[in-house]
């Protein structure tokens, strides 16, 4: 493993996150063992990897939304192991999070959905409340679409709609799972100057999990590969793009087969074809 | 052996499950008080379980009564009195039909439609949303939809048995020729305060109960099109059990 992936090779005073030899097992099968990741302030991390390696898991023990069975997770400072409901509930009154699909709330409007965490945790007056909402709307170009449901809304819009949501507390960190997938190029190209412009803007930290290489090689400054539970390699995009790791090449150049298999385990496939064996 | 083993293990889900749901309901009555604050949710919520039932209980409540006012008008000509119709139709509804029938509809009304709602917000990654904006989905969303049930099924008992009683009257007076004078103060005699305290009571555990039940099998379905749709099933059989079990147990308590 490359030493910059170890955060206890670094120094912490840019680093808002971390996490140090992390396992987790899920049904006896260890998701990750020995993960050691740092995210710093300030910047877009990407976490990268084929699927089924974890990076979705990863962002849940990020949030909190489960528990490492060994190591520590730091997040703002806090030791997540240690919080408990009610400081989870505080600390994530300081992140954001963008779900795959938007995850918006099918029986409020638009409005109402990114006014929702306003009325949740402030008494802050309806005119105030209108003007950060329009704010937010504003900002992702939807301040026109303010009555719609999201029934209404196609598949970047509600995303965007999620990252207005996402924003109105003006969190610490913003955390996107996958939100390149199933966009076409148009709202592709606005959620990815969104990401790039919000974080900038706002002084945020953005932690977008994605196995969308070229996307993640214009926005990302620095990525972290998983694969088989780990690291495989970290560091900027085009030093990624570098990197001689088999799994790394096979991950950043699409290559079909290598150390991640096309095929799934099965049994000799001369010996199964003769006998006509009908799988168990 | 494996049949001794099987029921062991049939045991000891039924157990572990039963155990989750008073869990549950537990957590729900505790973040009631707080979720109480908010009572703009629950009106919409006993709009969406009770309004949105009315057909259906004043349909059906019309039927029953009628269908008691026949049987009754059959039974009572037999031994000569009739004029005792009006209390008949109204203690069965009162004590008994109103109070479970309604609680079998709403079960099968609004029951199935708390848990779908709620497992498809899950499924669809909405109360993960909620957590990660640090909103208890517990709170915000079960304990309302579990507070208007248990406001709206005595509301709609009640208008089960007083639709019913319409109906008994329009069998029995309009279309039998029972005299309107008897089957209203026969009623008027026979039923007490405690047979509507009664029905109060069964309807307000039913409520209790069938809130339950829909807002626990919503919040914990798998989070599948399968998921959901099985957990919509158990809610209407578990619902249905358990309401005629309550009310064998709350008839021998009360009388």
């Amino acid at each position: 493993m490359r030493t910059d992936t170890d955060p206890r090779a670094r120094g912490d005073a840019g680093c808002i996150a971390r996490l140090t030899d992390v396992a987790y097992e899920i049904g006896g099968r260890a998701v990750f063992d020995g993960l050691n990741v740092a995210i710093d302030r300030g910047k877009v991390t990407a976490i990268m990897g084929p699927s089924g390696t974890g990076k979705t898991t990863l962002l849940r023990l990020i949030t909190g939304q489960i528990q490492a069975t060994r190591g520590r997770v730091e997040v703002d400072g806090e030791d997540l192991g240690a919080l408990d409901t009610d400081g989870l509930y505080r600390l994530r009154q300081r992140m954001g999070m963008l779900f795959q699909n938007g995850a918006l709330l099918t029986d409020l409007d638009v409005y109402e959905n990114v006014a929702f965490p306003l009325r949740e945790h402030t008494d802050l007056p309806e005119s105030l409340v209108a003007r950060i909402v329009l704010m937010k709307l504003q900002a992702v170009g939807l301040r026109g679409a303010a009555r719609l449901m999201p029934s209404e809304l196609s598949g970047g819009m509600a995303r965007r709609v999620a990252l207005a949501r996402a924003i109105v507390m003006d969190p610490k960190i913003l955390i996107y799972d996958e939100p390149f997938a199933g966009l076409d190029p148009i709202a592709l190209g606005m959620v990815l100057r969104l990401i790039r412009s919000t974080n900038d803007a706002l002084g945020l930290t953005s932690i977008v999990v994605s196995h969308d290489v070229h996307e993640i090689g214009i926005l990302a400054d620095t990525a972290y590969l998983l694969a088989a539970g780990r690291v495989a390699a970290a560091g900027t995009p085009a030093a990624l793009a570098k990197d001689p790791a088999p799994v790394v090449r096979q991950f950043m150049s699409g290559e079909a087969d290598g150390p991640v298999a096309f095929h799934y385990p099965a049994p000799d496939y001369e010996a199964q074809l003769l006998g006509a064996e009908v799988p168990q | 052996m494996s049949f001794v083993a099987n029921l062991a293990g049939s045991g000891r889900q039924l157990a572990e499950k039963w155990g989750r749901f008073t869990l549950f309901t537990a957590r729900l009555v505790v973040v009631t008080p707080r979720a109480l604050g908010r009572p703009r949710l629950i009106v919409d919520q006993t709009h969406n379980s009770g309004a949105l039932s009315l057909v259906i209980i004043m349909l059906s409540g019309l039927f029953v009564g009628m269908v008691l006012g026949l049987q009754g008008f059959d039974l009572l000509r037999r031994f000569g009195s009739t004029e005792q119709l009006g209390s008949g139709v109204a203690l069965s509804l009162l004590r008994e039909l109103g109070p479970v029938v309604t609680a079998l509809l709403f079960a099968g009304r609004a029951g199935t439609a708390l848990t779908s709602e709620i497992g498809l917000m899950s499924a669809t990654d909405q109360l993960s949303a909620m957590e990660m904006m640090a909103v208890d989905p517990v709170r915000r969303v079960c304990a309302p939809r579990f507070i208007g049930g248990v406001i709206a099924m005595p509301l709609l008992a009640a208008i089960f048995s007083m639709t019913g009683i319409f109906g008994g009257q329009l069998v029995g007076v309009t279309m039998m020729g029972v005299d309107s004078g008897q089957f209203w103060s026969q009623m008027r005699g026979a039923v007490e305060m405690r047979d509507i305290t009664e029905g109060i009571v069964k309807s307000l555990a039913f409520g209790v109960a069938c809130s339950a039940i829909a807002v626990y099998e919503g919040y914990h379905a798998v989070p599948t099109a399968e998921g959901v749709g099985r957990a919509t099933t158990r809610t209407v059989v578990t619902s249905s059990v358990v309401v005629l079990v309550l009310d064998y147990m709350l008839t021998a308590v009360l009388l």
